[in-house]
């Protein structure tokens, strides 16, 4: 695949949330980031996917003024960075960073001084994310899954327009990550601009609108998820004679490649290109009657493993 | 600017660290006191030879310079405070949070900066409370502000002090490693190194960072053994000047380093 095409070129215009331009940042010899560009459009979902020690916080750090690129340049809503637009832009990055000694409720107090927004809040906050029982409870005595949900609600103060989430599920068990990814999509349907790094495929497949994907501090591809994931449909054919299955399908028009397994037999097709009443009705024609017909679309897995691999 | 101050009393005032050693110290330096009283009270008060050497040093107005002089010996305690708060942001990345939810990296540092001040202040206030307390007690001579410049003098030292601490916890991060090295320099490598070159290159060692506040408040006992020592003399304007440039040292290297480190 030419990357090339699809990385979004970073166009600030006044519907980008967050544009970079040719971000990278070296730790020594180490490149964490390498000319990084693309922008999230307003609204979007957007998920930063990519293995470990890909660059994806590094990336957030330096958005957020906690590390300073190398090179490059980034935008908030058009504009230079300031810190008074941070406060507009509920924030979870890498850990959830609080005061061990002070009460959830108390380190809610602070946050929500620093940015501005009133303490009436805090209630609501500490509720959606199932933490209002424990609020005078010191941080310290929180476990894992208790500290991530508390940086949530603490990203959640002041109902912010943007939301910045590095591994949002990070520690928690598996209700606790279904009951985050209702929220982000509850939010995203707000109209909420959410930008969501993670190394969970299907998390991301799950709610994001939009994906980059990095490696080693590059910037693989980005776009909308239909436009990075989707460049062929796939569709599984069965019969109870594959042998015969398969020659009849040779003289099917249109698909680009026939590929033959135990049990189904894949045909794929350019994007959007599949038909599969025209396939039933040729199998059919021909004396074959299909037990399984499914179109699949790639899924995020399967490219994610196509791009970090090459 | 009361807002950044606000946001410092809610990370502190829930501290009980913090205010169990603030209250100790202030204990401890009417206590410092309160030995060097008793010590003074129990040589014999009309030998005129213990006179003339000890002299008067609870009245007023020595008693501004000797409370000043004893306290300087619980320097270390106000710039301790300061490293434990300050490199508890550190430990609990909360310096990165605070930047994350809004501040500037400039309001960070400089409401610390202020906290040495105001540290600074309220142990001077301890200080001056004091004096005024064994000056009253003493009251064999009336009150008087003369020699009060030795508060002032104190409070240059403690400044001092505590914004080393801030430098130090900037650059040592961790508070183990901050706290360890600003003990060890503050009570025996810059003695060392000021003993060694008042020695062998002609008293510079007068000038080094802490103890060119150090010398701002000199024992105000023993004056007449001290001067047969042939001790130097000092320069109050050039410690002064001195102090000045290392305090605008400290705080610009502070600045600087947060303004433009990875954090």
């Amino acid at each position: 695949m030419d990357l090339s095409t699809s990385v979004a070129q970073p166009v600030a215009t006044n519907d980008s949330i967050l544009t970079l331009n040719g971000i990278s940042k070296f730790y020594g010899r180490v490149h964490a980031l390498n000319n990084v560009s693309f922008s999230v459009p307003k609204g979007s979902v957007f998920g930063i996917l990519g293995p470990n020690g890909s660059g994806k916080t590094t990336m957030l750090g330096i958005v957020m003024d906690v590390l300073k690129p190398t090179s490059g340049s980034f935008e908030f809503f058009g504009k230079p960075a300031t810190s008074d637009l941070r406060k507009d832009i509920g924030t979870l990055l890498e850990t959830p960073n609080f005061y061990h000694y002070l009460s959830a409720e108390k380190n809610l107090a602070i946050a929500a001084e620093i940015k501005g927004k009133s303490k009436d809040d805090i209630q609501a906050v500490l509720e959606k994310v199932n933490l209002a029982e424990r609020k005078t409870s010191k941080f310290s005595t929180f476990s894992l899954g208790m500290k991530q949900r508390l940086a949530i609600a603490s990203a959640l103060l002041g109902n912010p327009a943007v939301l910045v989430l590095d591994e949002p599920t990070n520690g928690l068990d598996p209700v606790g990550i279904a009951e985050i990814r209702e929220l982000i999509i509850r939010l995203a349907g707000e109209g909420k601009t959410i930008i969501m790094a993670s190394h969970l495929l299907d998390e991301v497949e799950k709610v994001c609108t939009h994906v980059a994907i990095m490696k080693k501090g590059n910037l693989l591809t980005a776009g909308s998820v239909d436009e990075v994931l989707v460049n062929e449909d796939i569709v599984e054919i069965s019969a109870t004679d594959l042998d015969k299955l398969a020659v009849v399908l040779q003289s099917l028009n249109g698909y680009t490649n026939i590929k033959r397994y135990n049990n189904y037999i894949q045909a794929f097709y350019k994007s959007g290109s599949a038909n599969l009443e025209a396939i039933n009705l040729h199998c059919f024609q021909n004396n074959i009657v299909l037990n399984h017909l499914q179109l699949k679309k790639k899924s995020l897995e399967a490219k994610f493993f196509e791009l970090t691999n090459n | 600017m009361l807002h950044l101050l606000k946001i410092e009393w809610m990370k502190v005032k829930n501290y009980g660290t913090f205010w169990v050693l603030s209250i100790l110290y202030i204990v401890s330096v009417f206590g410092a006191n309160y030995i060097g009283y008793l010590f003074y009270t129990s040589a014999p008060k009309n030998d005129p030879m213990s006179k003339a050497i000890i002299g008067t040093p609870f009245n007023f107005p020595d008693v501004w310079q000797m409370v000043s002089y004893i306290s300087s010996f619980l320097m270390f305690m106000p710039g301790l405070l300061l490293i434990i708060s300050f490199t508890n942001e550190y430990s609990f990345k909360t310096h990165r949070q605070n930047i994350i939810d809004g501040l500037s990296r400039k309001e960070f540092i400089g409401v610390k900066i202020l906290l040495t001040f105001i540290v600074a202040f309220v142990a001077t206030v301890a200080v001056f409370l004091t004096a005024l307390l064994f000056g009253l007690y003493e009251s064999t001579t009336a009150f008087s502000l003369e020699k009060v410049e030795y508060i002032g003098c104190f409070f240059i030292q403690v400044l001092s002090y505590c914004s080393v601490a801030l430098l130090f916890s900037l650059l040592f991060k961790r508070s183990g490693i901050a706290i360890g090295v600003y003990f060890l320099y503050t009570l025996i490598l810059e003695n060392m190194i000021a003993g060694f070159l008042n020695r062998y290159a002609d008293n510079i060692g007068r000038y080094l960072p802490l103890e060119t506040t150090d010398n701002l408040i000199r024992p105000p006992v023993f004056k007449v053994i001290i001067n047969q020592l042939g001790v130097p003399s000092y320069n109050t304007t050039a410690l002064l000047i001195m102090s000045a440039i290392y305090l605008a040292l400290y705080y610009f290297i502070s600045f600087r380093k947060f303004q433009s480190d990875d954090l």
